[in-house]
């Protein structure tokens, strides 16, 4: 066994237990965007394995692999060998950092030389992924520890920090599928209370929905642009579909309410109903109550337009 | 084997083909214990693309191994000496779904659940339903001849294919089957490339054959304090005439395997039966259900319940299906191994193959299960073995053999639904020695140069201990 897997060597009896079934695909928010079995939450814990092993070398591109994890914990929360797929994923990390390898894959990078040190990101980030280098006077960001939930990016006034493309979560990328959507609603969805299944099969008979649903990591990545954006575009409503207060993951709903509470104001002055924007909790695997509210959210506005004439 | 990736990435374009190692190597693992790295991963969208690819292979002599989700448990999918996986993920779309003739076509990278979800609001399902349905594609079900939990009553995948689109090794596109319920026109192709397990031709296209939904399904269980008798009830059951849509056994070892991972709460019996009756008519269904419960008394069964109510029928089937998983945390530094994992037997010896299964377990020292979709004659059992001990993998490799050769003698056959890829391959070899012949020959009438998934089935490796690197780190060459 090569001497750098120092903290993935303790995982060998786990990764043998791991039965490579498969089912893990069906909750794995990577592998729904690119459709690549080396993205899977299985693929991963194969290659790992064949780190372990000498079976591969250790790479860049394989960090990069590692480095593509949201933390959802679905995979490890739904694996019925109860294999802890994703603290996994964390000794591999540290090997692999340690080792020297370098990837970002979703974690979010500052870049530097545009920081005005604010440190706003600092107190937003529940993994204390960032954290004040006195010394140097600068943020530093421990990537081992960062699950690329997106609320510092959110959060940081002068816009500065990254998520690579790729992911479905940078700016970018969130503003050009606000930009494409073409039904009459759009909800923002964090990934920890929706429970879509696989869906990754096309079908051209099916009816398309009233609305679409975009899902994120936190509903603290949810930027005001983006829902401007949307109702610019002339969408009838937008809902936030967050985890319950005390519940989130990286605290991040707490920050779109303050976001959602200035916005509300601010619509009435664009000639915009406020009502038009939604905030509702879900706790994990409240799918059916999720899908109800989506319904009374689009009746309730539907009214109000009918009732405007 | 030289590989010229430009023209590859010409036909399916650049982001759709990879040689990166690590991709290689994904690629090259399923549900087996075999692994072996693909020399190109290689997606494509259309048939045109799956009959240039073909055309490319077979002119320079390239494998081509098709792969829907790889969660084949066999070894089907591992390119054991490299070539071009073609992945059918891409050829996902659902092309139509026809009520009237309650039909629906669909390209091979569909997911079985997505179809199903899709099907659900005309009030239409499509029953092969594997354990796996949440990932597997319907293409992989077809070339395994997939079958499930509800198998004993509407059959295996080949009950619902009325016809297919092929791809030949050497490109050309062929149109098998009908899309009618029965069919007298000639050869039956499309029944050949049922289970043919990627070695015949790629499946592009599929017409399945749906059925309508149940209003009513109810779902019980009855406790056995001996396997035997568990057994001879689920024999009885079927022997009677009765129709039940779910009929499986679980035995001590699987009970304690849920209980102690999923903390389940199933009573700690020898055997567990469960069954379903399903119908449009409730009267039918309480019928089907009072008759099997009386069957299960006779044989001494008891703890018996049953529930109409979703949520109830929820939680008494939910160890079944998280079984196979759980089995790997059945004893600390035991791994869940699929070997001689589903053969399918006699009804009527059914409770004699559950108890041999126990005997040359002991004998060989690894420990199995025996339980399974047991009414439609498939008979599932898992070998728990320590995977890093070179001797193990002896003791796993006579399990098998006597096993088999059991299974033979009572007359089964070798496998019920997950196929022969690699790992069964050696027994069933022995099974159907008489045809291998003839299969020998198919396989060069359809594949002259041998390009589709070579190194499967009748062509596998004798021995499938070595037949390919081990996924697990065995201290000491196997
Ligand atoms: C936990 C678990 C439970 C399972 N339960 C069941 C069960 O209850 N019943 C059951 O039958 N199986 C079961 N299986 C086995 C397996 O899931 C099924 O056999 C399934 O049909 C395989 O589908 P796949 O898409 O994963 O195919 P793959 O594993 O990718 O491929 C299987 C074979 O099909 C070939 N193939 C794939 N697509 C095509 C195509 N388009 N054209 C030609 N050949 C193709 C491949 O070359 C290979 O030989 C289970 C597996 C697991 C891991």
């Amino acid at each position: 066994m090569p001497a750098i897997f120092n903290h993935l060597k303790e995982w060998q009896n786990e990764l043998n237990i791991c039965i490579r079934c498969g089912y893990c695909y069906e909750h794995c928010h990577i592998y729904k965007l690119t459709n690549w079995e080396s993205d899977t939450p299985r693929g991963k814990l194969v290659l790992i394995h064949a780190l372990l092993n000498g079976e591969l070398e250790p790479s860049n591109e394989i960090a990069e692999k590692v480095f593509e994890c949201f933390y959802c914990k679905k995979c490890s929360d739904n694996c019925s060998a109860k294999v802890s797929v994703t603290d996994i994923f964390t000794a591999a990390r540290q090997d692999l950092v340690e080792a020297g390898f370098d990837a970002d894959g979703v974690t979010a990078r500052i870049d530097e030389d545009f920081c005005s040190r604010c440190r706003l990101c600092i107190s937003v980030c529940k993994t204390e992924a960032l954290s004040w280098d006195a010394e140097n006077k600068k943020v530093v960001r421990d990537k081992i520890k960062c699950q690329g939930c997106g609320t510092c990016v959110a959060t940081c006034p002068s816009g500065i920090i990254v998520q690579n493309e790729g992911y479905a979560v940078s700016r970018k990328e969130l503003k050009e599928r606000v930009k494409k959507i073409n039904s009459r609603f759009l909800v923002f969805c964090c990934n920890w209370e929706i429970y879509p299944g696989l869906r990754l099969s096309r079908s051209e008979t099916a009816q398309p929905d009233t609305h679409t649903v975009i899902v994120n990591m936190c509903s603290g990545r949810v930027e005001p642009e983006l829902i401007l954006e949307a109702f610019n575009r002339g969408i009838d409503g937008v809902m936030i579909a967050c985890c319950p207060p005390d519940e989130c993951e990286h605290n991040g709903n707490y920050k779109m309410m303050r976001r959602v509470a200035f916005l509300k104001n601010l619509l009435p002055e664009l000639g915009i109903d406020a009502q038009r924007l939604r905030v509702d909790y879900f706790k994990a695997k409240e799918g059916v109550k999720l899908k109800k509210a989506i319904d009374k959210f689009v009746e309730d506005i539907s009214a109000i337009h009918q009732s405007a004439g | 084997m030289k590989l010229n990736l430009d023209k590859l990435r010409a036909i399916v374009g650049m982001g759709n083909v990879r040689t990166d190692p690590l991709d290689l190597f994904v690629y090259g693992t399923d549900a087996s214990v075999h692994e072996a790295p693909a020399s190109a991963v290689v997606r494509p969208e259309n048939i045109e693309q799956v009959q240039a690819i073909m055309r490319y292979a077979n002119a320079e002599l390239i494998p081509v191994i098709p792969r829907g989700a790889g969660s084949g448990m066999s070894g089907q999918a591992v390119p054991i000496k490299g070539g071009i996986v073609m992945d059918m993920k891409r050829m996902n779309r659902i092309l139509e779904i026809r009520p009237e003739d309650i039909l629906c076509r669909v390209e091979p990278g569909v997911v079985d659940d997505d179809l199903n979800r899709a099907l659900k609001s005309y009030g239409l399902f499509y029953p092969p339903a594997p354990a796996s349905s949440r990932i597997a594609t319907i293409g992989g079900e077809i070339a395994n001849n997939a079958s499930g939990v509800r198998s004993v009553k509407y059959g295996a995948t080949r009950d619902s294919v009325l016809g297919m689109k092929v791809v030949l090794a050497n490109g050309d596109l062929i149109r098998l089957g009908a899309n009618t319920r029965v069919e007298a026109s000639g050869y039956q192709i499309d029944r050949l490339m049922i289970g043919s397990e990627g070695t015949l031709g790629i499946i592009v296209e599929a017409t399945l054959l749906l059925k309508p939904i149940p209003k009513y399904r109810c779902l019980g269980r009855a406790s056995f304090n001996k396997l035997e008798e568990a057994g001879n009830a689920i024999s009885e059951i079927i022997a009677s005439g009765a129709s039940p849509s779910i009929l499986e056994l679980m035995d001590n070892i699987a009970i304690t395997a849920v209980n102690t991972t999923l903390n389940m709460g199933l009573p700690d019996v020898e055997a567990i039966v469960m069954f379903e009756a399903d119908g449009q008519v409730k009267e039918a269904v309480d019928y089907e259900i009072a008759h099997i419960k009386a069957v299960c008394e006779k044989n001494n069964g008891f703890g018996i319940e049953a529930s109409y109510d979703p949520e109830k029928r929820m939680k008494l089937y939910a160890g079944r299906k998280k079984l196979f998983a759980a089995l790997s945390r059945y004893k600390d530094g035991l791994a869940c191994t699929s070997l001689a994992d589903d053969m399918a037997v006699p009804y009527s010896r059914m409770a004699d193959m559950a108890k041999k299964i126990h005997k040359i377990a002991e004998k060989n020292n690894v420990v199995m299960t025996a339980y399974g979709h047991c009414g439609s004659g498939c008979m599932h059992t898992k070998i728990l073995m320590n995977p890093v001990r070179k001797e193990q993998w002896d003791d796993a490799r006579r399990a098998v053999e006597e096993i088999y050769d059991y299974v033979y003698a009572i007359g089964g056959t070798t496998s019920a639904e997950h196929g022969i890829g690699i790992s069964k391959a050696p027994a069933w070899k022995k099974e159907k020695a008489d045809s291998l012949k003839v299969m020998k020959a198919i396989k060069k009438a359809l594949d002259p140069n041998n390009i589709l998934n070579p190194n499967k089935l009748q062509d596998a490796p004798d021995d499938w201990v070595s037949a390919t690197r081990l996924r697990y780190p065995v201290k000491g060459a196997v």
